[in-house]
């Protein structure tokens, strides 16, 4: 048991936070087992450094952990509270990520490599999947607090636009590492990247007059009739050839040029 | 606080609502009504979710059509579904809908959704994920996010539904406390909440507003029609625990007066349409 306790000065020092840190820390370590020096410190801290302590404290409990989406965003410097909007829709979340990383993994082993019906499904799949997460990550039923949202100041237009950017960017980086892995450098591992474009933003634009899903099962079923149609009799990749790329550009601009002016529709 | 004048609302065929007009100031005004009546479509026009097809409605003294962020930062609303993601906890939900309500400095935002958690009660569960809530705990929750930034106007759509008596209670006294000061707009169609809770009821029927006033005006609009007797009679009747008839509408032969209640003046206001609902 120490014999050292603190004086009246050192503790005013203490309280008012003008020790250095050494010093700071040693004393603290003393308070932890000394009954006494605790007494004589307690009525010297001021109650406004009290409160702000405690305040500090509560805060640190309180802040909700951010999941693994969230944390990326912030480290690419995205504000922590829209990366907290963003994150929360249902598939920008672990379980949707991987399912449909694991979709795209068998439809890249599927291909063989050099098979016109296994390259076949897999660009035809690589845009369904970006579809599918834009048409949960917004609206009615895919997010729970839609109504409250819709009558608060934030625009739900901005986080529609957010999180589809962010669906379709996580979608196209794992088609793009799981068709280079597997189908090698091939620019028929990257054909799917502007049908993808194409389909979600018509999904977007449709989205809004109607549901999302609706929506987005919609323009993924139409897209695979017209593949099926087109490669009924014999497989082709021409659909995925430069007229094809054009069209879809085109799709793509046309949608968004629809979402804009649509735009209040989502607010 | 609340100007309506001739709203109308159409979807396809059906006018849900039909020139409806009426006022509401500070206090807790009941929108009472039965299922149908038009009223989660009028809340979510105060809400500023819809806008009207026809008709003038002004909120916190503005045009929802040309002001409505402005009336959204100074608007509480409880949906009727309001959609809870339960994976979050108490405190991230509510935190997730201040950033909803701009609030971006973090310290700021989280010091608001503490108050709204203690003044709601949930102070010890704020750490609990909402699938671990009961019914009551949740929409503690989101009358906690209706809370938030203390807004001058406060919607709340059938809030007491599905609650045992107890949540009720407790839930009518933490409606009572809100209501100070502010103007809370409560959705329901139980005459007991009304009763309870409310300065002010509009009675809606079909669209329209078949009444407003205070709820003792719709009691004493039951006065002297309400009677017990050995027979049945009236426009409505139902067989009591001590076996008589409690009728409402003309006195039948040997009857004596019943008190009347809030429900008794509102089942008269609806008229034919309750035989519907009640037989």
């Amino acid at each position: 048991m120490s014999t050292w306790h603190m004086d009246d000065g050192l503790a005013v020092r203490y309280a008012d936070g003008e020790l250095n840190p050494t010093l700071a820390a040693s004393v603290e370590a003393h308070l932890l087992a000394c009954d006494r020096c605790r007494s004589l410190l307690t009525p010297r801290v001021p109650d406004a450094r009290l409160d702000r302590v405690w305040a500090e404290v509560a805060d640190a409990v309180d802040t909700p952990v951010p999941g693994p989406f969230e944390r990326l965003l912030r480290a690419i410097g995205v504000h922590d509270h829209t990366a907290r909007l963003m994150a929360a829709a249902y598939s920008l979340r672990l379980p949707w990520i991987t399912a449909s990383a694991a979709a795209l993994l068998f439809a890249a082993l599927a291909s063989g490599e050099t098979t016109r019906w296994g390259l076949l499904v897999y660009l035809t799949l690589a845009p369904i999947l970006p579809v599918a997460g834009v048409a949960v990550a917004f609206g009615r039923d895919g997010d729970p607090a839609h109504e409250i949202g819709l009558a608060a100041p934030y625009s739900m237009f901005r986080l529609m636009l957010m999180r589809s950017a962010a669906v379709l960017t996580s979608s196209s980086a794992l088609a793009l590492v799981v068709g280079l892995g597997l189908l090698g450098g091939s620019w028929i591992a990257a054909a799917w990247l502007l049908p993808s474009l194409a389909l979600t933003s018509l999904t977007l634009a449709l989205s809004s007059r109607f549901d999302p899903r609706h929506c987005g099962a919609v323009v993924a079923m139409t897209w695979l009739f017209v593949v099926v149609s087109v490669n009924f009799r014999e497989p082709s990749l021409a659909m995925f050839g430069g007229v094809g790329q054009v069209g879809y550009l085109a799709v793509a601009f046309a949608s968004f040029a629809l979402l804009f002016f649509r735009r209040r529709e989502f607010s | 606080m609340i100007e309506a004048v001739g709203l109308v609302k159409t979807y396809g065929r059906d006018r849900v609502l039909d020139g409806l007009t009426f006022t509401a100031g500070r206090g807790v005004t009941g929108l009472l009504g039965p299922n149908g009546a038009g009223k989660t479509t009028l809340i979510r026009m105060l809400a500023t979710v819809l806008a009207p097809d026809e008709g003038e409605l002004r909120l916190l003294g503005r045009d929802p059509a040309g002001d409505r962020l402005e009336i959204r930062r100074r608007l509480g609303y409880l949906p009727q579904e309001p959609g809870y993601q339960r994976g979050l906890t108490v405190f991230e939900f509510v935190d997730y809908v201040a950033i909803l309500k701009e609030m971006v400095q973090r310290r700021a935002r989280h010091d608001e959704v503490r108050r709204v958690i203690e003044e709601v009660g949930l102070t010890s569960v704020s750490g609990k994920r909402i699938r671990t809530l009961s019914g009551g705990m949740r929409r503690r929750v989101g009358i906690a996010q209706a809370l938030l930034g203390d807004p001058e106007l406060i919607l709340l759509d059938e809030p007491t539904v599905g609650l045992d008596p107890e949540q009720r209670l407790r839930f009518r006294e933490l409606i009572s406390h809100i209501g100070q000061g502010r103007a809370v707009v409560l959705s329901t169609h139980q005459t007991e909440d009304v009763s309870a809770l409310c300065n002010r009821v509009v009675v809606l029927k079909a669209g329209r507003c078949a009444f407003e006033g205070t709820p003792e005006e719709v009691r004493a609009l039951a006065e002297g029609r309400v009677w017990f007797s050995a027979e049945k009679s009236g426009v409505l009747s139902w067989r009591t625990g001590d076996g008589l008839f409690r009728n409402i509408g003309s006195a039948p032969e040997g009857a004596r007066p019943a008190e009347p209640t809030v429900e008794d003046g509102y089942l008269l206001l609806l008229g034919d349409r309750t035989a519907g609902v009640t037989a």
